[in-house]
């Protein structure tokens, strides 16, 4: 058998083995999705170390793992080992945790199928199962998961419609199946056509607007593991995997072309319309899931330029969110696991009896914000670059509209840190809630802050050591022919900050902090009654207060602009006018019979003559 | 190495001259209210005053963030005064960081301060904080529009380039996109520092120093430090980006330093502190405009 089916194959088999495998057998259940998810992460290593590798069968090229698979495939693997060591005791006690387990494997073999995928059709059947996957983990959140599930099923099962269409539109003008014989400049309306089809299915899968509202639903209800597992990192994978697949393999998009107008139109408004929602969200997860879709929004710019940095970015960027996204998720998890909510105002003060989980949770905010030297700066630093060097490509006006993505996508990362200072403060500084009663709370189990940590020292290994490690190995040869126009050595510039905190540390040797006194907070010689604590989320009230805002936000918060339930009024306003008719009265019924049967006797007698 | 050794001295050396700068923005505040002002080593007895003071903690706080927040502040804000220097004193060379970094290092202090005034558990530093967190929001927008201006003028991203480019083509403040974009960036400046009309996140009189409130001794040091370097670091922030750098020579740069700190001292004197929304509707509103003006008139070339 060739080597490049194990990927798929395995896991399928394993996930099968979680689900016929005897329901009192839970250690036996964890014990397979352990081995077979870590037996995929040391295959799928082989594989990369081992690219290009195919496997034809029928004369046609069915599987393929070249530089940009090469790299996506172990990720994918990697991720699933985290979030199964993860479920291991985040999920115990929870029903159904043999369909579980089994799920997150299918999901695992059907996205190796996805990226290893040379024939559109395979293609497009891996996608199916993936949507499938993901609604039956959605669902396993419990009836309250239930609209979420269905809501999931209908935006992506519909995005798998868009992608046959455009599959197929492909199909027609070059009659070619196989991806690595599709090379089409999109000029025509057909193929224009195919493209934006085949970029909305990747949207829809990664969470880019209009296409993203699945994904704030149910992060709120669907089990934590999943939200981290599917919407956090792997669709995002998969999705910007579909669209790099699009536009540089199979469509050759140029810089300042329509076509790149198109995309990063949808990846600056992303960004900023995102994160402006993420800004006044209550729930810990609620608002990791706006990020999560925020983020998208640089990667889709990063693509979008056609420049090689910019495309390596958006790749890199993919990378890094996957980490950082899935270490906050798996930090709100910790806090749910611990106090039993992640409501923003019930939290507080929990740095001091989390701590692992406030640092991982820190770096990670801290990534996602863009601060230097983490790996989120380095590769927002690379769309950057990619936008400003496609602005100098051509003439005209598409050419000028690079100020327009910069400014989105300079501005977004500073209302992420905004957002994400908030999150801090109501979850692991300010004060404490005084009425969920802190002190029963401590450090979650090992294999609870195990995950996390790991994805924390990724961040900064991958920030720090860019150059060395994951550029060079993962991200280079996926994208050939890129320079860096601009110039950072994040190496250097940590060794200073380092050097600097220690200057300061001598600062306060001789300041003598060590001896320091605890005594209470200062507010003026006032007391504050406890339950006039600040937790953090109307910080930003202020802000909704203003002109424009204030209105975009209240029809936002109407889901004025959802187009789910945009089209779900139409669906039923359609429906509606179609069940009037169905009065039950047999007169009515008889005349609409009759008119019938006159319009027919009338065409007939017309075809007739 | 000598990149560390490089960093080591920008540092120190933005420290000290922060510190003069301090003296000279108290006694120049102090000759506009008619008094006579501190001697010239004032600042600097204070900050040794500091280091002996005792540290206090208060209970609700998260101990090791609230001590060492600061630090990070201190030590990003050196990172952007070496790469500056290095410009001051090698035009055109690449060190660590391009524009971009140093817009995102020039965001990391107050980062870092919110996060300590966070720390502390008190409220009235949460609410300081907060203001300093919108604030940020508020400037951000004008000041990348500000810079994009610069980088539509001279077509790069990387400072050397842009030192060498106003070396070469003249300073971009001596056309009209480049006048109105130092203008933006001057009043970001402004608020970046923290002072009158935009200190409504120290606030002493309201919220009694807000975000520091709760730090005393030497963190109150490290804190005050990092902001003198700021006070340092952000005039020859705009002066390389919009001035024409420190290449002409020691006299030219330091009268561009003195005006800018001057115009600073000036206009936090003689205004009133804003309320937080209002420095949001001013920054949201007509300092984006004027921006904005400044990026058409780039693109039209002048």
């Amino acid at each position: 058998m060739n080597p490049l089916l194990y990927p798929v194959i395995l896991p399928v088999l394993a996930g099968f083995l979680c689900l016929f495998l005897p329901r009192r057998a839970r250690g036996a259940v964890k014990g397979v999705a352990v081995a077979a998810s870590a037996g995929c992460l040391v295959l799928t290593t082989l594989l990369l170390l081992n690219k290009p590798l195919l496997w034809e069968t029928g004369g046609m090229l069915i599987l393929r793992l070249d530089s940009l698979s090469g790299f996506i495939l172990p990720a994918c693997a990697f991720f699933t080992v985290i979030i199964i060591v993860y479920s291991l005791r985040f999920m115990d006690g929870k029903a159904n945790l043999k369909q579980y387990y089994a799920y997150i494997l299918w999901t695992l073999g059907a996205a190796s199928g996805v990226i290893l995928a040379n024939n559109t059709l395979v293609l497009l059947v891996f996608w199916g199962i993936l949507g499938m996957t993901l609604y039956l983990l959605i669902e396993l959140g419990g009836p309250a998961a239930s609209p979420a599930a269905k809501k999931t099923l209908i935006i992506v099962g519909g995005s798998d419609a868009l992608m046959l269409m455009g599959l197929a539109i492909v199909w027609t003008s070059t009659g070619a199946t196989g991806m690595d014989k599709i090379s089409i400049s999109a000029t025509s309306g057909w193929t224009i056509t195919a493209f934006v089809f085949l970029a909305l299915a990747a949207f829809a899968k990664a969470g880019a607007m209009p296409m993203h509202t699945w994904i704030p639903e149910s992060a709120e209800t669907a089990p934590l593991p999943v939200v981290a597992y599917l919407p956090a990192s792997l669709d995002k994978l998969l999705g910007i995997y579909l669209l790099v697949r699009v536009s540089m393999d199979m469509f050759k998009i140029a810089p300042n072309s329509g076509l790149s107008v198109f995309l990063m139109l949808a990846g600056a408004v992303t960004v900023i319309a995102a994160v402006m929602m993420a800004l006044i969200q209550h729930d810990q997860k609620k608002l990791l899931s706006y990020h999560a879709v925020s983020q998208v929004g640089y990667m889709v710019l990063g693509i979008g330029t056609g420049i090689p940095v910019g495309i390596a970015g958006g790749l890199f960027h993919m990378l890094n969110h996957a980490i950082y996204k899935c270490c906050l998720f798996l930090t709100a998890g910790d806090v749910e696991y611990r106090t039993g909510t992640t409501d923003l105002d019930r939290l507080g003060g929990l740095a001091r009896y989390m701590p692992v989980t406030f640092v991982c949770c820190l770096i990670a905010a801290l990534s996602i914000s863009g601060i230097p030297p983490f790996n989120g700066f380095f590769s927002k630093w690379m769309i950057y670059q990619g936008i400003v060097e496609a602005g100098k490509t051509g003439e005209g006006f598409a050419s000028r509209l690079w100020v327009l993505w910069l400014i989105a996508a300079m501005f977004g990362s500073a209302l992420t840190l905004a957002s994400f200072m908030k999150l801090i403060h109501a979850t692991y500084l300010g004060q404490p809630n005084s009425r969920a009663g802190t002190r029963k709370i401590c450090e979650v189990p090992a294999t609870m802050w195990l995950p996390p940590a790991i994805l924390a020292l990724l961040c900064v290994v991958f920030g720090i050591f860019a150059y060395a490690v994951p550029l060079k190995w993962f991200i280079m040869p996926a994208v050939p022919g890129e320079s860096f126009p601009g110039f950072w050595s994040p190496g250097i510039a940590t060794a200073m900050i380092v050097i600097g905190i220690a200057i300061g540390a001598l600062i306060y040797l001789v300041g003598n902090v060590g001896r320091f006194r605890v005594d209470e907070p200062c507010i003026g010689g006032e007391t504050l009654p406890a339950e006039s604590r600040i937790t953090g989320v109307n910080f930003y009230n202020t802000i909704m207060e203003i002109g424009l805002l204030k209105w975009t936000y209240k029809r936002a918060g109407n889901k004025v602009f959802d187009l789910y339930e945009q089209g779900k009024r139409l669906t039923f306003l359609l429906s509606n006018s179609f069940s009037r008719m169905h009065s039950g009265l047999l007169p009515v019924y008889l005349a609409w019979c009759f008119l019938g049967a006159m319009l027919l006797l009338f065409i007939i007698a017309r075809a007739a003559r | 190495m000598t990149a560390l050794l490089f960093y080591v001295q920008a540092s120190v050396a933005a420290a000290i001259i922060g510190l003069i700068t301090s003296w000279y923005d108290r006694k120049l505040t102090a000759r506009i209210q008619w008094r006579v002002g501190p001697p010239f080593l004032q600042p600097f007895f204070d900050f040794l005053k500091l280091l002996g003071k005792e540290t206090i903690v208060p209970a609700a706080a998260s101990r090791t963030t609230f001590i060492f927040a600061p630090l990070f502040g201190l030590a990003s804000v050196g990172v952007v005064a070496a790469i500056l220097m290095k410009q001051a004193f090698y035009p055109g060379t690449s060190f660590v960081g391009d524009l971009i970094v140093v817009i995102y290092f020039l965001a990391m202090p107050p980062a870092a301060t919110i996060i300590g005034g966070f720390a502390s558990g008190n409220p009235l530093a949460s609410t300081g904080a907060s203001r300093e967190m919108k604030l940020i929001l508020a400037y951000e927008l004008p000041f990348i529009l500000a810079i994009i201006t610069a980088i539509i003028k001279t077509g790069t991203i990387e400072i050397g380039q842009i030192v060498s480019f106003q070396a070469a083509n003249g300073s971009l403040a001596l056309s009209l996109s480049g006048a109105l974009a130092l203008a933006v960036g001057f009043i970001c400046m402004q608020a970046k520092l923290g002072f009158v009309p935009f200190d409504m996140a120290e606030a002493e009189t309201e919220i009694m120093a807000g975000t520091f409130i709760e730090y005393s001794g030497p963190l109150l040091a490290a804190l005050k430090l990092t902001k003198f370097m700021m006070f340092t670091v952000m005039p020859c922030f705009l002066i390389t980006l919009f001035m024409g750098g420190f290449s002409s020579g020691i006299i030219p740069g330091l009268l561009k330093y003195i005006v800018l700190v001057t115009l600073v001292v000036l206009v936090k004197n003689t205004n009133p502190r804003l309320r937080i929304d209002q420095a949001v509707r001013f920054f949201w509103g007509p300092v984006t405009g004027i921006a904005i003006a400044a990026i058409v008139l780039a693109f039209c070339g002048y």
